[in-house]
């Protein structure tokens, strides 16, 4: 009988739970769990605006064949290889020479950082376009100013530039937001630890990478997998910049799914390349999980 | 007791959101009000979920308009869609059964909404823009039918074969209504050329046809004065005919043979044409624009930075008119050059299709507004002057009476070139066009093997789009 009243109990807690979960459940399902089924179930299919036909694996095997998405494969990870060491490195370092200062100073440094985040790709972008204009672009005339190139470079335009030039907009959108989070989690290693390792005899760079370091790993881990997603989502950026050009120097994976489901109405194979794009950053993103979330702890 | 609470806490929190969710039918309906800005109006058409026109309700058929920024409005800081709000009022009136609910959107974004709209079957009835995607949309079977609109006056008071052809698809059926066409030109800066002692490279007189050696002149005398020659615009895709134009026309090549069946662009005027774009780029006559879009091309144009553009149209010279006369630049209209002095013109018809909501009322109530968009005896006339072009009708008569620039680019009608925009694949050969124009002015490829390439692709998107 006790048994059975707590069972009964039981059931309906379970009940509220679920009923609590319930709203949050319905739109994640509805616009996260069914779309990408859908995405998954239509990658095997010719689909475009005529309608669907089964072809199997058709459009992987094309995938993989296609130089273009091949360029754009290479572009992707060039971008993540560039962008995540220098975000998480350059972040560290500044969270690490302005943790310490005073409030004003502090908040400063996070606003400066923070705002190419909360300003909007759009609107940065469009900065960015007029840096690099070829013709009257401010970046051009300081370098000339400065005598360090003689004639006006295409930046987004030139094969040997563009890639590097997206690069580099890509890191300035990307550090606000690490520099943010290493400042608040520098700021909550224990005093104590450090103030012991010094009266230990602890120079300043023990004291980094034997007390602090080990304290920011699931910071670092938070970070590195973000931006690792972020770079190989890269696509707005490439859109309002360079198109993929020069010649797809800079197509990213993202931007030739979006050129084939929406230029080339081409809806089967751009939901392949989102599945192996999804795949890849899974296993990356388990990897950094594995490689970087198994020493938190001191 | 707590247990009840918090269950109906739950549902209530759930009810809320999924009310929060819909919501659609108590949105206020903004018929024939302008978009009231284009943000706002971008903003709906972003959720296209939310832009089906209701069915009929109370007696009255409502209907949706989508319209790019076609119609001029009365001045640059007039809100997009305030024109199209008029236009729709007056034809309330007439149609008091009739509701029309507008949405504009623009030129970058647009196509991709409307691509995903048509998936989500949330597209509009009437949509305004041009057959390069409105025959795209009708070959893959979303479009109404419009042959009952061509009567045979219509066809008549047309009389141009090529340009009725464009509303076709390849079912021979027709599916854009046209209102109004012009040719794509290029234009110079005259301040530029006479300051370089060029004026006397083109020609003023009559339809101010000029050959490719004139205009290699012109950029010799240009650079010799330090004026940067047009960029050759590369970037993005929108203006892509412009410069397409450009590229057949110096070495009278032609994108597809006469019966727009195949891309023959490979041809020997196409390679000699690349080939000495590129000549003219490595010696600085004009500029490698892989870094612009042809809007900015026409931007370089308007503020002095380059002497001449190959996009230009008499829209486009209406539009910048404002910023032409701020920087003291008279812009002068050119066909493009070509060898023989005969150019081949691309033009822009700008029109109107139904696309097929599984609602013949709804269908045939848009045939109705669209009739009166393009043949209203008052408004047709002003409608087709807003666009800043030329009536298809040849019954509209002379809309820009004394004014010797319109009549210039009038004049060029009578070159227009075979219309490929309708071939099936247009849209995937799109994308393989600039990145070839990219590939020869960064020397990634020979002039002969980029275009070789492009042709063989490009054929290629003819099959795939079987």
């Amino acid at each position: 009988m006790k048994q059975s009243k707590f069972n009964k109990i039981r059931m309906r807690e379970t009940l509220v739970s679920y009923a609590f979960l319930a709203p949050a459940l319905f739109f994640f399902c509805t616009f996260v769990l069914v779309p990408m089924i859908m995405g998954v179930v239509t990658s095997f299919f010719r689909y475009n605006m005529k309608g669907m036909t089964f072809i199997g694996f058709d459009n992987y095997v094309n995938m993989f064949k296609d130089q273009v998405w091949q360029k754009s494969l290479v572009n992707t990870v060039i971008l993540v290889l560039g962008s995540v060491p220098i975000t998480v490195m350059f972040a560290l370092f500044v969270a690490a020479l302005t943790y310490e200062k005073n409030p004003i100073t502090r908040s400063f440094f996070r606003c400066v950082f923070f705002l190419p985040v909360v300003t909007g790709t759009v609107a940065v972008t469009v900065v960015w376009k007029w840096i690099y204009d070829p013709l009257n672009g401010i970046l051009n005339w300081l370098l000339k100013s400065m005598n360090i190139i003689q004639k006006n470079i295409m930046w987004t335009g030139d094969k040997k530039f563009a890639l590097w030039a997206i690069l580099i907009i890509l890191i300035t959108t990307s550090v606000g937001q690490p520099i943010i989070l290493y400042i608040a989690s520098l700021g909550n290693v224990p005093k104590d630890y450090v103030e012991a390792a010094a009266v230990d005899g602890a120079n300043d760079l023990q004291i980094f990478w034997k007390i602090k370091w080990p304290s920011l790993l699931p910071t670092t881990l938070y970070i590195v997998v973000i931006t690792t997603i972020n770079s190989f989502q890269c696509f707005s950026l490439i859109q309002l910049l360079t198109s993929g050009g020069p010649n797809y120097r800079t197509t990213t994976i993202m931007y030739y799914l979006y050129e084939n489901a929406f230029k080339r109405f081409e809806y089967g194979y751009a939901n392949a390349m989102g599945v192996v794009l999804a795949l890849m950053i899974g296993l990356i993103s388990f990897i950094q999980f594995k490689a970087l979330g198994s020493d938190v702890e001191y | 007791m707590r247990k009840i609470l918090s269950l109906g806490l739950a549902a209530a929190l759930l009810t809320t959101t999924l009310a929060g969710c819909g919501g659609g039918s108590g949105t206020a309906e903004t018929t024939a009000a302008p978009a009231a800005t284009t943000a706002a109006a971008e903003t709906k058409a972003a959720a296209p979920a939310e832009t089906k026109a209701p069915e009929a309700s109370g007696g009255a058929v409502e209907i949706t308009w989508w319209a790019f920024p076609t119609f001029a409005q009365d001045s640059a800081d007039t809100p997009a869609g305030t024109y199209e709000a008029e236009i729709i009022a007056a034809f309330e009136a007439k149609n008091p059964d009739v509701k029309v609910k507008l949405e504009t959107i623009d030129f970058t974004s647009g196509p991709e909404k409307i691509t995903a709209a048509i998936e989500a079957g949330t597209v509009c009835d009437v949509l305004f823009d041009a057959p390069g995607r409105i025959i795209s949309y009708a070959q893959n079977g979303k479009l109404v039918n419009l042959n009952d609109m061509f009567t045979d006056e219509y066809v008549k008071d047309v009389g141009n074969d090529a340009l009725l052809n464009s509303c076709k698809s390849d079912d021979g059926s027709y599916y854009m209504y046209p209102i109004s066409t012009a040719a794509f030109c290029m234009a110079v800066s005259k301040q530029a050329l006479e300051d370089a002692g060029a004026m006397d490279c083109i020609n003023m007189e009559g339809d101010r046809v000029w050959t490719t050696e004139k205009f290699e002149e012109m950029l010799g005398k240009l650079s010799a004065a330090g004026y940067n020659g047009a960029t050759v615009y590369c970037s993005g895709q929108g203006g892509d005919q412009g410069i397409r134009a450009f590229v057949t026309n110096i070495y009278d090549s032609q994108v597809t043979n006469d019966e727009v069946t195949e891309y023959t662009l490979n041809d020997e005027g196409g390679i000699k044409a690349l080939t000495k774009i590129k000549e003219w780029v490595d010696a600085g006559y004009m500029l490698n624009g892989s870094a612009y879009n042809g809007g900015e091309d026409v931007d370089q144009f308007v503020a002095g930075n380059t002497a001449f553009t190959t996009l230009w149209s008499p829209g486009l010279a209406s539009q910048r008119a404002d910023t032409l006369a701020e920087n003291g630049i008279e812009a002068i209209a050119l066909p493009f050059p070509s060898e023989d002095g005969v150019p081949e013109m691309e033009y822009l018809v700008n029109g109107f299709c139904i696309f097929d909501n599984g609602d013949a009322a709804r269908a045939e109530v848009s045939k109705k507004f669209i009739d009166f968009i393009c043949n209203d005896e008052e408004w047709g006339p002003k409608n087709v002057v807003r666009t800043s072009v030329f009536p298809v009708r040849q019954s509209m008569g002379d809309l820009y009476p004394g004014e010797a620039e319109m009549q210039f680019y009038a004049s060029l009608t009578k070159y227009y070139s075979p219309y490929y925009n309708t071939i099936k694949g247009f849209a995937e050969m799109r994308t393989y066009w600039f990145p070839m124009l990219q590939a020869v002015l960064n020397g990634d490829s020979t002039p002969e093997d980029a275009v070789n390439d492009f042709v063989t692709k490009a054929n290629q998107s003819i099959v795939n789009a079987q």
